[in-house]
């Protein structure tokens, strides 16, 4: 034989391998590495067999060592019988011109578990091995992973609340102008049915000049409070500048229910309000409009409709809602 | 690496003195905000700006803010992560202190374009050795003595860490099996 020959002894193995397996040549085990016992729950009985301990997942077909050695070239994939689930993958050959059969095996992409599983330490890899890098490499990845998990959901949170912000009025909380425009349009793409409820505050502009501003917006946020109040989830109130407001009732296009909501708004905002610790009278007109009362139905026009139904309000004393005939459709 | 720092200086101080004592030294520094996101990025030398904020208004030196936030990374109950990913550095302690001239390459296997601190270490003696570590933020050799003495404690060994001439850490170990190492699972513990 050309070359040097190294001989190992079985400690040396240990420490260079501490998976090896030794065989003689017909296939019984002679020693194994300190890990390899592990992972078969201890060392083998005397005169245990290859083809007992293990299971041969490629080459296809081969159940003994010999098999292995002859069909695999140089790697090979292993199955220890223990029902521990831990693939084994290794390499071997043949020594002493065949009175000893070496193996060598790894864990491959098992590791992780195979460490959870047999509760390994540092110890029971070679100096040499990758395991420490690989182990510390999942880890680090799953931290990152987290975080960047995390940031998505801070993100998401942000980015929700600068939306929610963006369609919020300030001063009362109710949604503002762009919300009804979305909200609108959405229900008129959908053809969906809804009344819509154009709502101006009567001699508010007398609270605000006798009052001042801070009455003035104590008032607005009262009167925030009652549409709010009166409306479902699915519908909206909408403040949509100064006094005025929009409230939108989605799935309602009855003239008697529309009606009474108004009336019931308008009952409520004619209650006296205590704006500090002066008494404030004002009332609420209400235009009404219906998107069955347009075709088709689009924002502009459903809004212009409450809006003229509203100067109709006005026009009648105040007070109190209208609904027009739908004009020249 | 400023994002991870500022990070960690505001759970330390957070956890240490008080949500009120971070958001004064964030007023102070004149933040837009009062949360750091350790995945972004942040203009170079904020870290720095930010310690010397938290120094005046906790009244104690930057160097020694940098150090205790270095020790609370690693002991830190509530985050193990930092402590498991250095005990996989070495065995023992003196392994883990070959392992520090790594650290770069270890990190970048997790983060490609985080820059880490150069750490090159020399060995004095058996049991004395110099760490010189180069990097922005300034602050990171300060950290990195709060991390080494934590990191002692935790390999269960006694040793003197104390800043050198030019910027080096001095390491001098007085007794290798001092007390009883913390338990070290290769496997993650939770799940």
């Amino acid at each position: 034989m050309p070359g040097p020959v190294c001989p190992l002894p079985v400690d040396g193995l240990s420490r260079f391998m501490p998976m090896y397996l030794l065989l003689d040549g017909q296939g019984t085990i002679l020693s194994v590495g300190p890990t390899l016992a592990r992972v078969l729950d201890g060392i083998p009985p005397p005169g245990a067999r290859f083809e007992d301990l293990f299971e041969v997942r490629s080459p296809g077909g081969a159940m003994t060592v010999a098999e292995v050695l002859d069909r695999a070239g140089q790697r090979f994939r292993l199955m220890p019988r223990n029902r521990s689930k831990i693939g084994l993958r290794g390499v071997g050959m043949r020594l002493d011109e065949g009175r000893l059969i070496l193996l060598n095996l790894s864990f491959g992409i098992d590791l992780i578990a195979a460490v959870r599983k047999f509760s390994l330490s540092d110890a029971d890899f070679a100096a040499t091995d990758l395991a420490m890098e690989l182990l510390y490499l999942a880890e680090a990845n799953a931290a990152v992973t987290r975080e960047l998990r995390a940031l998505n959901l801070r993100l998401e949170g942000a980015r929700m609340a600068a939306e929610e912000e963006a369609l919020t009025d300030p001063l009362t909380g109710l949604r503002n102008r762009r919300a009804a425009d979305l909200l609108l349009e959405r229900l008129c793409a959908a053809k969906a049915g809804f009344g819509l409820l154009h709502i101006d505050l009567d001699y508010f502009k007398k609270v605000n000049d006798s009052l001042g501003h801070a009455a003035g917006d104590h008032v607005l946020a009262t009167v925030s409070r009652i549409l709010a109040d009166q409306i479902r989830a699915d519908d909206c109130a909408v403040r949509i500048g100064g006094d005025e407001f929009v409230v939108i009732i989605v799935n309602r296009t009855e003239e008697r229910v529309l009606r009474t909501i108004a009336e019931r708004i308008i009952a409520r905002v004619s209650d006296p309000i205590d704006a500090q610790g002066s008494e404030v009278r004002i009332s609420a007109s209400v235009g009404i409009a219906r998107s069955v009362d347009l075709t088709p139905c689009e924002p502009a026009r459903i809004l212009a409709e409450a809006d003229r139904a509203l100067y109709a309000a006005k026009r009648a004393g105040r007070g109190r809602a209208v609904l027009l005939a739908p004009q020249g459709n | 690496m400023d994002a991870l720092m500022l990070r960690s200086l505001q759970g330390y101080i957070i956890d240490t003195f008080g949500t009120s004592v971070w958001q004064a030294v964030c007023r102070r520094a004149a933040l837009p905000g009062e949360t750091f996101e350790p995945m972004l990025r942040y203009a170079s030398g904020t870290a720095d700006r930010v310690a010397r904020h938290a120094a005046e208004v906790l009244g104690r030196p930057v160097e020694t803010i940098w150090e205790d936030m270095g020790t609370y990374l690693v002991t830190n109950p509530d985050n193990d992560g930092v402590r498991r990913l250095l005990r996989f550095g070495g065995m023992g302690f003196v392994d883990f202190l070959h392992s520090l001239e790594e650290m770069p390459g270890r990190a970048r296997l997790a983060l490609p374009d985080l820059e880490m601190p150069e750490v090159e270490l020399r060995e004095l003696g058996p049991d004395r050795f110099e760490i010189r570590c180069r990097s922005e933020p300034g602050g990171m050799t300060s950290v990195l003595v709060g991390i080494l003495t934590a990191m002692a404690d935790d390999y269960g060994v006694l040793c003197l860490i104390e800043p050198g001439p030019l910027g080096t850490i001095q390491v001098k170990i007085l007794d290798c099996a001092h007390s009883a190492a913390r338990r070290f699972d290769l496997a993650r513990p939770d799940h």
